[in-house]
């Protein structure tokens, strides 16, 4: 009886946003007087943070402060369409919908301001909160000055929408091909998973999860960072704990209260070791793909193929419970060696040599 | 009676078996302890009592008494947040939220207790009943330990999180980042 220590891996790849498409966000954008810009999408921040990026998105699109944006989700009635927070989708397209916004702002801004400075606006940029000849940094204005400008000179509101919707992939039925590809952009990642399995009681230790999210750009890294954290441990309550259905025995014994549904706890936690790839994709916000829920995939397969490694046996279904991990060691049951002979008893033979487990001859 | 709330006395008529949860958040309008699984499991509903972390999901009003009670709103207000609240705001060590009052209030409990830089054991130890389904702790866990060493912004913690790992470190050729 003793701990055995194993290491597996998983990788995985996740394709961002809705698989079918037909799926939008949309966003709309306004400039108060004074240079501040408001922000009006139905991104839901559900904590991870898109209330965050999406600012940083449209603050670096506009070219202004950060703290020049404020972002109101809070409100369906007054935001624009936005399908949800689900499916990975709320940087890759949500964030399309506030830079696609941002740009047709950035334009109007360039407009006025070439008004107002007399140049072309071909040949401004805008940083800082300033616009800005190029080549001659002293002909400026700055976007408040733009923003005052358009409202009580030009007598405009400078404002911007922008809508991120791929089309929907009609499927044929005759040969099954596609006129839009379905997938927007694929990440990839992939987790090394370190276990300490005890063959007595069959309990699994993960004591270290290195993790590697191929993310296209990390527009926040602590926000991605702490996806990946939060994932690695509701990857590893998959894993190891969390059981939903089928009850065992049956769905009588289900659990009644809290209690019972096991949750990762601070005392589960792993050594984490993240890692973030920029492998930048050609569609997404500043090249960003996704995190959100991918960040649980990989971790389930690394971990049993660690505990495979440690003990030798497969637990084939999750979570791995002490009772799953005993019952598979037993189950790695050896020929039996007598003296010259080396006898597989019936049920390992079985298993091993028929397709269907020993069930009998299939009737096609 | 009389309820100390966060330093001032509140009167209070929900019948004395109310849990003090119950009686914070629906007679007295205190929404930072949440309403989490009422069987004393998760720690959302944690306050302090007398400075100490007590589960209010569990604690019925007449067990209180005249005992001072510390919830999120006692510890810190928006533009003057406790050490603890800071740390947890530099760090992003808050996602969804419904868990960090109660981090908070048990954090901040320790911190006092201890009176000096807490390590990562402690930190485990003191905040094991409360669950958090977001952030995989990590956050938390320097969130705390930053602020037991005063620390503000996001700067690495003095004492590093965990041993430094033994495996090599992962190289990763041909990346075009």
């Amino acid at each position: 009886m003793a701990r055995h220590s194993g290491r597996g891996f998983a990788t995985i790849e996740y394709p961002t946003g809705m698989n079918q498409n037909g799926d939008p966000s949309q966003a709309w954008i306004k400039l108060k007087p004074d240079g501040r810009v408001d922000v009006f999408a139905g991104t839901v921040d559900i904590g991870q943070g898109s209330k965050t990026v999406h600012t940083q998105i449209v603050a670096d699109t506009l070219g202004v402060p950060y703290d020049w944006v404020t972002m109101d989700n809070s409100n369906s009635d007054s935001s624009g369409v936005c399908t949800g927070t689900f499916a990975s989708r709320g940087t890759f397209i949500g964030g399309n919908a506030v830079r696609f916004a941002a740009e047709r702002v950035r334009e109007r801004i360039l407009d006025i301001a070439s008004k107002e400075l007399e140049i072309d606006a071909g040949d401004l940029e805008i940083a800082d909160g300033e616009v800005v000849a190029k080549g001659a940094p002293d002909r400026r204005i700055s976007v408040a000055d733009v923003a005052g400008a358009a409202t009580y000179n030009y007598g405009e509101l400078i404002s911007g929408q922008g809508t991120a919707l791929k089309p929907f992939a009609e499927i044929s039925d005759e040969d099954g091909s596609v006129q839009v590809e379905p997938h927007s952009a694929v990440s990839y990642a992939a987790c090394v998973a370190d276990v300490e399995v005890d063959d007595e009681t069959g309990e699994v230790t993960v004591t270290r999860l290195v993790q590697v999210y191929d993310v296209g750009r990390a527009i926040n890294p602590t926000l991605v960072e702490g996806q990946i954290e939060g994932g690695a441990m509701m990857g590893l309550g998959l894993a190891l704990l969390e059981q939903a259905y089928p009850h065992y025995p049956s769905a009588e014994h289900r659990g009644a209260e809290f209690g019972t549904y096991l949750a990762p706890a601070l005392e589960d936690l792993p050594e984490l070791d993240n890692v973030i790839l920029e492998n930048p994709s050609t569609d997404g916000p500043f090249g960003a793909k996704a995190i959100g829920e991918m960040a649980n995939n990989a971790q389930p397969a690394a971990i049993a193929a660690a505990i495979h490694d440690a003990v030798g046996a497969w637990v084939t279904e999750y979570p791995a419970t002490p009772e799953r991990v005993l019952r598979a060691i037993q189950a790695k049951a050896e020929p039996r060696r007598e003296g010259k002979r080396v006898i597989f008893d019936e049920e390992i033979s079985l298993s091993a040599v028929s397709s269907n487990g020993g069930a009998g001859f299939l009737e096609v | 009676m009389q309820l100390n709330v966060n330093g001032v006395s509140r009167a209070v008529s929900s019948p004395p078996l109310t849990s003090l949860l119950e009686v914070l958040r629906e007679e007295l309008a205190v929404l930072s302890p949440k309403h989490g699984c009422e069987q004393g499991g998760c720690g959302a509903c944690t306050v302090l009592v007398d400075g100490e972390p007590r589960r209010s999901c569990l604690l019925p009003l007449a067990a209180v008494g005249d005992a001072r009670i510390t919830t999120v709103e006692g510890l810190g207000a928006p533009g003057d947040l406790a050490p603890v609240q800071s740390a947890f705001h530099d760090r992003y060590a808050a996602q969804c939220g419904y868990c960090t009052s109660g981090m908070l209030l048990a954090a901040h409990a320790l911190i006092e207790r201890k009176g000096g830089p807490v390590d990562r054991d402690e930190v485990l130890d003191a905040l094991s009943g409360h669950v958090c389904r977001c952030t995989g702790y990590v956050k938390i866990v320097e969130a705390v330990m930053a602020a037991s060493r005063g620390q503000v912004g996001a700067e690495p913690i003095e004492q590093p999180l965990a041993p430094e790992p033994s495996q090599p470190e992962i190289e990763i050729a041909g990346s075009p980042a």
